[in-house]
């Protein structure tokens, strides 16, 4: 993320920050192949509420949004806010970038009509989250399609694993801050979370589909690809958690312990998981924690020895990354519990 | 196909970039049916598109795709599922510090 003023676009000083999103590629062909006869009788329901579009509506400033000033905020606070903001926007925007492109590319009747709904709620997502960071007089910069962008590749099932695990965990973050929330409305410091509630439901639907798709054809859960979802798990889980934990201002103003608010996002996501993935992670073994620790502390090392120039940092990086690689490995190797998927996966998000 | 050189192709192509309350976006439409493969790089022509808020800019341009030489092709194919963590919705950047 960059920063820089420009106070020429408004009376009012605006400062300006450049969003980088990421640009994929897939296997096009491979997803105009995807059958989805085979659960068909659930398909169709949820694409029939996809299409009716249940948040509509929501995404309006009423008087709900109180008045709120930024510049009430302690300064650690504000950047840690602002940076929630801006990282939200960004993965809201990439996600839209990449659900646009594979409808647009694709020739797959239930395929495309998905993707284009999916990525009519993430531009919507942004939009609202730009506006909020519009009050902080914040203005995003578009910019940057006349810079040179790199596509990087991911295979159709990765993108399955991936996307789903983060709509589901942004589904179980949202709804975990809006209850902790309804129970210490005083701990509220911005009217955004009060959206949370029904904003989340979009991720849950995505999620829903998400599954429904690794259903379709049984190979995407099995043999070789558990070791991948299972990598899925373990990546995206460490890396939420230490996400976290480099955040204790925006926590401690929300009155969240950030250990209890995990724990309770990651079972929350590994209870909904069941619906599709054949394994899961044993959040009750004692060296998962560990493990996870372990993580955090290699990831925060990594990062300093990024930062740190000349020989020292020539010396330093490759070791960094050594060791988080191994911290990464054990906590990988931590045994897996087995689950037995049901029949149907239908959920309705009921936290 | 040369092996190490890259190809640069030109291409027409539709922007549209929309910085409005419903809806945050920025698409690139290439206009000849080109596609961008793994590795590939893409530079869309002209000044930088400036959408104020409000506003929603549809621009017919110019782009040209830098394609990648074979190695660079399966190298994004072997090692770009390692970047899937930017699409994935964490809330925060990977700062270990801000």
């Amino acid at each position: 993320m960059r920063t820089i003023i420009d106070d020429n676009t408004t009376d009012m000083a605006m400062e300006e920050t450049l969003i980088s999103p990421r640009f994929y590629t897939t296997n096009y062909k491979e997803l105009d192949k995807v059958d989805v006869s085979s659960i068909r009788h659930e398909w169709d329901p949820l694409i029939k509420e996809m299409r009716s579009d249940p948040n509509k509506k929501h995404f309006q400033k009423t008087s709900e949004w109180d008045d709120f000033d930024f510049e009430d905020l302690e300064p650690g606070l504000r950047k840690e806010f602002i940076d929630f903001l801006v990282s939200s926007l960004t993965s809201e925007f990439s996600g839209c970038v990449l659900y646009k492109e594979m409808k647009r590319q694709g020739s797959n009747a239930d395929i495309c009509e998905l993707f284009a709904m999916m990525a009519r709620d993430e531009a919507r997502h942004a939009g609202f989250i730009n506006d909020a960071l519009r009050e902080a007089n914040i203005a995003v910069n578009l910019g940057f399609l006349t810079r040179k962008k790199k596509y990087t590749y991911f295979a159709p099932k990765f993108i399955y694993y991936a996307t789903y695990l983060s709509e589901k965990i942004g589904y179980a973050r949202y709804i975990t801050i809006y209850r902790h929330l309804e129970k210490n409305p005083s701990s509220r410091f911005h009217p955004i979370f009060k959206w949370f509630e029904k904003w989340c439901n979009d991720e849950f639907r995505h999620g829903e589909a998400f599954a429904l798709l690794m259903r379709s054809d049984p190979k995407l859960t099995s043999g070789l690809n558990v070791y991948w979802i299972k990598f899925f798990l373990v990546a995206v889980y460490a890396t939420m958690y230490v996400r976290d934990h480099a955040r204790p201002e925006f926590h401690k103003a929300l009155g969240v312990d950030i250990d209890w608010y995990d724990d309770q996002v990651l079972r929350m996501t590994t209870e909904i998981s069941r619906q599709v993935f054949p394994i899961e992670i044993d959040h009750d073994n004692p060296k998962w924690m560990i493990g996870l620790k372990r993580v955090k502390k290699a990831m925060l090392a990594y990062g300093r020895a990024k930062q740190s120039k000349g020989v020292t940092g020539l010396i330093k990086r490759p070791l960094a990354a050594l060791n988080l690689g191994i911290a990464f490995a054990r906590l990988y190797a931590i045994p897996a519990k087995r689950n037995a998927v049901p029949e149907t996966s239908r959920l309705q998000p009921s936290y | 196909m040369s092996f190490f050189r890259k190809r640069r192709d030109n291409a027409p192509c539709t922007i549209e970039v929309s910085n409005t309350f419903e809806s945050l976006h920025a698409h690139v439409r290439f206009n000849n049916g080109a596609i961008v493969n793994p590795g590939d790089e893409v530079i869309v022509h002209g000044d930088p598109v400036k959408a104020p808020y409000g506003e929603v800019i549809t621009e017919d341009r110019e782009a040209t795709i830098l394609r990648a030489t074979p190695l660079e092709r399966l190298w994004t194919r072997v090692f770009g599922k390692l970047e899937f963590m930017e699409i994935c919705e964490f809330s925060f950047s990977e700062e270990v510090s801000l």
